[in-house]
């Protein structure tokens, strides 16, 4: 029998904590070849001049072999950028031996075909391309960098002709968000597999844009949300995602096609620098750094931190706010705990958008439980 | 499930309507939450005791343009067992 297929039929007990790693997101580089305004991992600018650290080949190795110990399924590779790892090619040649789902989020200026081939080698490849507007001027306004933009498509096309249809996410905000049906309709032209419109998260840089009122109100995100989901994806001819929060999803969207959901209580995160982390938020929030991968033992991280146990002990019960009190807080389980701890230094504080929401009088009354402080307050309205 | 029973919504539980015709079911016993589709709310909203399984079919029918399918029966008994396992659901002496 093959080594992969003796693989997936080997069962791995739960770990000690209960919770199998099924994935970790590797955040490969801590440079970038653009510059995005939004970007809330904030990666330094790297050229062929000046480049910054990426994470060792041999420990990334290191790590996923210790990962399927304890259950590991799939990686995620990210950044910074992850094609520009100077050992992309080693990864993505050695990834296929180890039988794990791939998935890649990149800018998709370094989508050479024969990146393209290498990744198409993987288990169940899903490669996402971020296009923050359907033309050059404003995209590269987003992203920084003359000439991004036609790199990025050329990256789509280059996956769709290997027959692998990448998603397409564009971060949506003030300067971009009249684009976002135009770039639907160039994603349809290109064959995409789907759409999906991120938020862009009040983190790092997108904290910046946020004060300065380049990102959308939180009236304007939930009319932009409400419109994609019941107007834009209906009428698309591909998959429209928005990666807003479950309690602002239409219920049929989340019965028969959930997606985008954190898989919080399956995953990890391992930095450019070889840090463990609860994902990329370790780059910028030294609290939710778990560890090195050169000198802690991936179990004893997984088993054993106690941020990482708090997360499993308190979510959902110990949400606060508004997420305690919405109907969706056992699918949701407060959206995005990383973001949700660095705004506030709490784990279990209610997640931004749903706050906000809140604030305005704008969250769902029918998401809200009945007889808790939220729906008095709605009441009172 | 016998159809001259006449099943009936636990009073305490909760039912939020969308604009889709989706409804949340929320028990607060339990604090479970629910998604109901629409035809659910149809079936939901005739558990009041006074229809039987075989009555609130012929509602549905009633109701449905294109009819409903050969398999209608089964889902709708698997529906009302699935109500009444978690509690949101019984007959009128048990509530």
């Amino acid at each position: 029998m093959p080594e992969k297929e003796k693989k997936k039929e080997r069962k791995i007990e739960a770990p000690e904590c209960g919770y199998h790693l099924n994935q970790i997101y590797f955040y490969l580089t801590q440079g970038c070849n653009l510059k995005c305004r939004h970007c809330w991992i904030a990666p330094k600018y790297q050229t062929e001049e000046t480049t910054w650290p990426a994470l060792d080949f041999d420990l990334f190795k290191d790590i996923v072999a210790q990962g399927m110990e304890l259950g590991l399924s799939g990686v995620k590779l990210t950044g910074g950028e992850p094609l520009i790892h100077p050992d992309i090619e080693g990864i993505l040649d050695y990834l296929p031996e180890t039988g794990l789902r791939l998935t890649i989020e990149t800018n998709g200026t370094k989508c050479s075909p024969e990146i393209v081939e290498k990744i198409l080698r993987n288990r169940s490849p899903f490669v996402s391309v971020s296009l923050d507007a359907p033309e050059a001027e404003t995209h590269e306004w987003v992203r920084g960098v003359p000439g991004c933009f036609e790199a990025a498509l050329e990256g789509v096309r280059n996956l769709v002709r290997a027959g692998l249809r990448p998603q397409i996410i564009m971060s949506v905000m003030r300067r971009n968000a009249d684009g976002m049906r135009a770039l639907v309709e160039l994603a349809e032209r290109e064959n995409a597999e789907s759409v999906k419109f991120n938020l862009v998260t009040p983190t790092a840089r997108g904290e910046r844009m946020a004060k300065s009122g380049e990102t959308l109100s939180i009236e304007e995100l939930i009319d932009a949300g409400y419109w994609v989901e019941n107007t834009l994806a209906p009428a698309s001819g591909i998959r429209v995602v928005h990666s807003h929060p479950v309690a602002f999803r239409p219920l049929n969207k989340i019965f028969t096609k959930p997606d985008g959901r954190c898989g919080i209580f399956g995953i990890l995160g391992v930095l450019g620098n070889g840090k463990y982390a609860l994902c990329g938020i370790g780059e910028t929030v030294p609290d939710l750094v778990f560890g090195h991968a050169a000198t802690d033992r991936l179990a004893d991280v997984w088993n054993r931190n106690p941020v990482l146990n708090d997360i499993r002990k308190g979510l959902p019960s110990d949400l606060e706010g508004i997420c305690n009190d919405c109907l969706m807080k056992h699918m949701c389980l407060g959206s995005c705990v990383a973001m949700n701890y660095y705004r506030s230094k709490d784990l279990f504080a209610p997640h931004w958008y749903c706050d906000l929401a809140r604030e305005a009088g704008l969250f769902p009354p029918s998401r809200i439980r009945p007889g808790s402080a939220s729906d008095a307050a709605a009441a009172s309205r | 499930m016998k159809d001259l029973e006449r099943p009936v919504a636990n009073p305490e539980v909760v039912l939020r309507e969308e604009f889709d015709d989706w409804a949340v079911l929320f028990d607060p016993d339990s604090g479970e939450a629910y998604g109901l589709d629409p035809v659910s709310v149809f079936v939901w909203r005739l558990l009041d005791g006074d229809h039987t399984p075989p009555e609130i079919l012929e509602k549905l029918r009633e109701a449905c343009e294109d009819g409903i399918p050969d398999e209608a029966p089964e889902h709708l008994s698997a529906f009302i067992e699935d109500l009444k396992s978690k509690g949101l659901a019984g007959h009128a002496e048990q509530l």
